[in-house]
């Protein structure tokens, strides 16, 4: 079996990792580690009470990964701590959006998942104040070019990225899930409006159950980069079996009136398909009906199915790896084709293969 | 490796990889390079092989590039899960790009283990380990020690298992640069090194084959005894100047690759480690004289 198929199989069913054979495991941890899924393997190992019947070379490498994003989330927790103290106490709380949200509510997915930055979710008109208040506090912007300036202030849905003076921590502050430019634009007000506050002595948000699976969902299908795309995926079916399990029908009929009210139904019916092709997410046939009448539905031909489930498979243990290649190379065109009308992407293009500093001048500017 | 037989070790190299067992590790070789074929028949000949099919704990492939580059300027490529992780070489470099790749797959996907760069040795169950940047004469000293009555454990990557508080190390063939090459020729005629290869990033390099008993056991645990940072400096006579525990805990964080990836774990793990060796600085102009001064510090004089 080849290290995706095998990879899914031990998400969805993690009873089946006691069946592989050794070379089987070594693809799985390849495609687990190009997706940043080691951690997310041993919990699930774990939870199924299959963790000791591994051979032991395969419990070496999860333990690790799982030490890793234990330490991180740790790391990430200071960070939020140091964040809810500061000067944005001045402000209305944020919302928290992706890791960070799944680790202070204790998600399913938080276990060893591997957290790289901070996103936080402002109003439009009071992003940019959070980003001089932070500023005080050691958050500098890290592009300073005049074209990316522009590129994120007026284009995006979120400023330039801040990292940390000492600490290099990464913080994105968003004012909506889906950039200016894309081809819809959800009502963020909305998403305040529904948002709900983090469980304990935060004083943060987070988005409510069903905004919070639309985004990982728009996340991924709005991306030029599917390079971990399996993450996410993983993400939207451990996500989307909590809340089911949880609030049961109420959650899907909140999933499918929100997806309509952000405009966003076409991009869940693709993600709602990729994750039951993946990893079996149980999704209840009313749900995909619903989904399919409502406005702005639109039917997944057979060649974006192959595009979506090649373009997600990891590249290290792929049988098909020139598939995988198009794919990606065709999911790019796609996040971009999306995420800009024509005449501005042709544009930005030109001015990104032609005009923009290479990254080497850069460096070389920096020194100098 | 040696019952393999070259055709055979061609026709692994070239088909589903080699599995090469080094300690703890099993690595997936592929390439259709002759240099790295020859490389690994003289260099890894007394290492066991795994029979294909069985697990591997990393996956290297060296190749060249695919451009038309190929045809009047040979480069070579290392890629470890199909995923290119260095700039190209010129085609000679292939046999020490793999020993390359193969150490920057311990230091970046291990994560199990506290990974140093440190070079150790072990004596009566008890592990020396020498950490130090390039440059300080760590690998000449490793190699000499090798030959008289250390067993080698590393002479790149110690492994530290936190819980156990035991040093192991893949027993990987020694790197020597320069001047070293012939230093070690010298001093120890019974070492096998492979031909040099020149005009490198590290200048002339070759591989010498740790003697056969540190590989028949190597990966075997030992309880560290003494942490020695170690200097060369031409004339200077050998010298221990000893180190506090809070010194050495300072000099391997220095040297620790996933220092900050483990956090409170790896800080428990040194300071264990710290405070239970007698760690020195050390300063050395003669072979020979250091071999003699190792041998007092092994029985405690």
């Amino acid at each position: 079996m080849d290290g995706n198929p095998a990879l899914c199989l031990a998400l969805a069913r993690p009873e089946s990792m006691t069946e592989r054979t050794g070379a089987e495991w070594s693809a799985m941890l390849a495609a687990a580690r190009e997706t940043s899924l080691l951690g997310a393997l041993w919990q699930r190992a774990r939870e199924a009470g299959c963790d000791q019947d591994l051979p032991e070379p395969v419990v070496l490498h999860l333990t690790g990964a799982a030490w890793v994003a234990e330490r991180r989330a740790e790391a990430l927790r200071w960070e939020l701590e140091e964040l809810s103290r500061g000067l944005l106490t001045r402000m209305a709380p944020p919302v928290l959006l992706k890791g960070a949200a799944y680790l202070l509510a204790d998600l399913p997915n938080a276990h060893g998942r591997l957290a790289n930055d901070i996103d936080l979710l402002f109003p439009e008109s009071e992003v940019e104040r959070a980003e001089s208040l932070l500023f005080f506090e050691g958050w500098v912007g890290s592009h300073h070019d005049d074209y990316d300036q522009r590129y994120y202030r007026e284009w995006m849905h979120e400023l330039p990225p801040l990292a940390h003076r000492q600490r290099g921590t990464t913080l994105d502050l968003h004012h909506n899930i889906l950039p200016r430019t894309f081809q819809v634009k959800p009502d963020a007000d909305r998403l305040h409006e529904r948002s709900v506050a983090v469980p304990g002595p935060w004083r943060f948000r987070m988005l409510a159950p069903a905004h919070m699976v639309l985004h990982a969902m728009v996340h991924l299908f709005s991306e030029t980069d599917w390079e971990r795309g399996l993450r996410d995926v993983y993400d939207i079916h451990v996500l989307t079996n909590h809340f089911a399990a949880r609030d049961g029908n109420a959650f899907w009929e909140e999933l499918v009136v929100e997806a309509e009210a952000l405009k966003v139904t076409w991009l869940v019916q693709r993600a709602l398909w990729l994750c039951h092709r993946h990893l079996g997410t149980d999704i209840p046939r009313e749900a995909t009906v619903r989904l399919a009448a409502a406005s702005g539905a639109r039917r997944i031909s057979p060649a974006a199915r192959w595009m979506f489930r090649h373009g997600s498979q990891a590249r290290a243990a792929s049988c098909t790896p020139l598939q995988d290649a198009t794919a990606r190379g065709l999911l790019f065109l796609r996040g971009h084709w999306l995420k800009m009308p024509p005449g501005l992407l042709v544009r930005h293009l030109f001015y990104k293969a032609f005009l923009a500093p290479k990254d080497d001048e850069e460096n070389a500017r920096h020194q100098a | 490796m040696r019952c393999l037989g070259p055709d055979a070790l061609r026709h692994r190299l070239v088909g589903d990889g080699l599995l090469l067992k080094t300690g703890p590790f099993v690595t997936r070789i592929r390439s259709r390079i002759p240099s790295v074929a020859a490389g690994l028949a003289s260099v890894y000949r007394d290492y066991p092989v795994h029979e294909p099919g069985g697990f591997h704990d990393f996956d290297c492939e060296l190749r060249a590039p695919r451009t038309l580059r190929r045809f009047y300027h040979p480069q070579v490529l290392f890629l470890s899960d199909r995923r290119s992780v260095f700039k190209p070489l010129a085609f000679h470099q292939a046999y020490p790009m793999l020993e390359w790749g193969m150490n920057w797959c311990i230091t970046s996907l291990v994560q199990h283990r506290l990974v140093l760069h440190a070079a150790a040795l072990e004596r009566e169950g008890r592990a020396l380990l020498l950490p130090a940047p390039p440059g300080s004469g760590k690998s000449t000293l490793c190699a000499a020690l090798s030959h008289n009555g250390w067993r080698l454990l590393t002479d790149e990557s110690v492994l530290l298992d936190v819980d156990a508080g035991t040093v192991s190390g893949p027993a990987r063939p020694v790197s020597l640069k320069n001047a070293s090459i012939e230093v070690i020729r010298d001093f120890c005629p019974e070492a096998r090194l492979n031909p040099p290869v020149h005009d490198t990033l590290k200048g002339t390099v070759s591989h010498m084959s740790p003697p056969r008993g540190a590989v028949e056991r190597a990966g075997a645990p030992a309880s560290p005894a003494w942490v020695v940072f170690p200097r060369y400096c031409k004339g200077a006579q050998a010298r221990f100047t000893e180190r506090s525990p809070g010194a050495c805990l300072v000099g391997l964080i220095d040297n620790t690759f996933n220092y900050a990836a483990l956090g409170a774990r790896a800080f428990h793990g040194l300071g264990a480690l710290s405070d239970r060796v007698r760690a020195f600085d050390f300063v050395y102009g003669d072979l020979a004289e250091a071999m003699t001064v190792f041998d007092e510090l092994a029985h405690g004089r």
